[in-house]
């Protein structure tokens, strides 16, 4: 279906206030769930925006910002993987497929503004020497602006402007290429997954993972709280059991150091 | 030193929600220097009056590299503001901002992006595939509310029992990140079987009329997800591919299965 004028600039402005929020990561609403469900507002097809973030998100769990690097852009990822699927008419998951290139074009907006924005701090640096806070302020909200324009502007070109290129190039696609979109869309979580584990998983944690994985299968419940709840029991017991340790001696500094020497 | 408390709650409250910027104008030089320091300007200002040197100095003293969690920065503020407030050495207290905001970030980290998001995302996730609206609102709900309270619950940690409080956290920062490790593995170990598929097709048969999937789920059900997050994690960890070429590899493993139709 064709995206109208009315639409794309509604769609502009969500991604505007979207990436705003992006800049800080304040309120995660620049995450697929919300980004997609806005868009499917704007497209007045709410369902369709809700089937698109519950996919996209959970997609995009584990890329995420760490250490300063910038991972492809979870923003534009819900944001397309919805206008891709209205457009086009494709399955969700196939459209999420088709989506990842737009969420390239978000990783490279961030990438260009980190290194922008060096520039910014000699201007901070002269304001912070005569003390004057206000200018810093001006820089820096300058900074935020700019951020959030740029995304909004590369939002309204590529679902807007080109909305047709775009869809007719899609709808070249054979059928089995199509299906491949698909196949990759259920495998992307895995994706995600394994990143979260890069950062969380330790020697000791993996009877953990194992256990999570088995209770979900023995229950087959579809809903993760349950599991959450045991393992914060597990965790609690283990904390407890670990700060009665540091207070019975040892040094404890130490200890933190060397524990941060391989990621979190 | 007669340390007269210059600063109100209410400049706390409103340092709290400054500090949502905490990460505005991140550059890749000095990271989040100029949103930390810009969220505790007013304090600062409130503090020195119309002292512009001192104004000067402080600001100078927060503007080096920072990187932490941006919901965690906001103890770091509150601390730092109670110690200009109470006048003490401004080299005191840019070696503890140093020396804390790492530990910080790998809580902040483990507490916020690892299990929050996960569990968060999960359950507001089950409910929008649903169809429910619930789902976003339920998420934005969450992190609206979780970003606003902590930061201001924060602030007044880190301003109120100023150093007992964070030395209390950095010598915990282990057993609490290691508690948080825990919650969050298990609850990933717990999201792959329901939201990986990875599964042949029915009509996919070997040996006369044994479907291939059958075989795998005889062994051991939604094995082959598990196996997959396995693979791809040995490829991030050991063999250090970055993330862009891992999902464009995935992608054309997908499209060569489709079109073999064996997936």
């Amino acid at each position: 279906m064709q995206i109208t004028l009315m639409q794309g600039i509604l769609i502009t402005l969500v991604v505007f206030i979207c990436a705003f929020d992006k800049h800080m990561e304040a309120f995660m609403w620049f995450r697929p769930l919300v980004v997609a469900f806005f868009t499917g507002l704007c497209l007045g097809n709410v369902q369709l925006g809700l089937a698109a973030g519950a996919v996209t998100e959970l997609s995009y769990l584990g890329l995420l910002t760490v250490g300063g690097t910038v991972p492809p852009d979870p923003l534009f990822a819900g944001l397309m993987t919805t206008v891709l699927a209205y457009t086009t008419g494709q399955d969700v998951s196939a459209a999420m497929g088709l989506a990842i290139p737009f969420a390239l074009v978000g990783q490279w907006i961030g990438i260009a503004t980190n290194t922008l924005y060096a520039g910014f701090l000699p201007g901070v640096d002269r304001a912070a020497e005569r003390g004057d806070e206000k200018t810093i302020g001006r820089i820096m909200f300058t900074g935020q602006f700019l951020y959030a324009i740029l995304f909004a502007l590369a939002a309204f070109l590529s679902v807007y402007a080109f909305q047709s290129g775009i869809a007719a190039f899609v709808n070249s696609f054979p059928e089995w290429l199509i299906h491949g979109f698909e196949v990759a869309g259920g495998l992307m979580p895995a994706v995600g997954l394994a990143l979260l584990l890069v950062v969380m998983l330790k020697a000791d944690n993996i009877p953990y993972l194992l256990a999570g994985f088995v209770l979900m299968i023995i229950t087959n419940c579809q809903n993760i709280l349950p599991i959450a709840i045991l393992a914060g029991a597990i965790a609690w017991v283990g904390y407890t059991n670990d700060v009665k340790k540091n207070n019975n001696g040892a040094t404890v500094q130490e200890k933190v150091e060397e524990d941060y020497s391989d990621g979190i | 030193m007669a340390s007269e408390k210059k600063l109100t709650k209410k400049d706390l409250d409103k340092m709290a929600y400054m500090s949502l910027f905490e990460q505005s104008c991140f550059s890749f030089e000095r990271m989040q220097a100029v949103g930390f320091a810009w969220g505790m300007s007013d304090c600062f200002r409130k503090i020195f009056g119309d002292n512009n040197e001192e104004m000067a100095k402080a600001l100078q003293n927060n503007l080096d590299f920072i990187n932490t969690e941006p919901h965690m920065a906001a103890i770091l503020q509150g601390l730092v503001v109670s110690m200009e407030e109470s006048g003490q050495d401004r080299e005191l207290i840019h070696s503890l901002k140093t020396g804390l905001f790492g530990p910080l970030a790998g809580l902040g980290d483990a507490i916020w992006w690892y299990t929050a998001m996960p569990i968060v995302a999960a359950i507001s996730c089950s409910l929008a595939g649903q169809g429910s609206v619930l789902g976003p609102i339920i998420y934005i709900a969450f992190w609206a509310i979780t970003g606003i309270l902590t930061r201001q619950w924060f602030v007044r940690m880190g301003y109120n029992a100023g150093l007992t409080a964070v030395k209390y956290i950095g010598d915990n920062a282990a057993a609490l990140t290691k508690a948080a490790g825990i919650l969050g593995v298990m609850v990933v170990g717990g999201l792959i079987p329901s939201y990986v598929t990875f599964q042949f097709p029915e009509s996919l048969v070997v040996a006369g009329n044994v479907s291939i999937q059958g075989i795998f789920d005889s062994i051991l059900p939604n094995i082959l997800p598990l196996a997959f997050v396995f693979l791809l994690y040995w490829l991030f960890k050991k063999k250090n591919v970055n993330t862009m070429k891992l999902i464009i590899a995935v992608i054309i493993f997908s499209i060569i299965m489709a079109a073999l139709g064996i997936m």
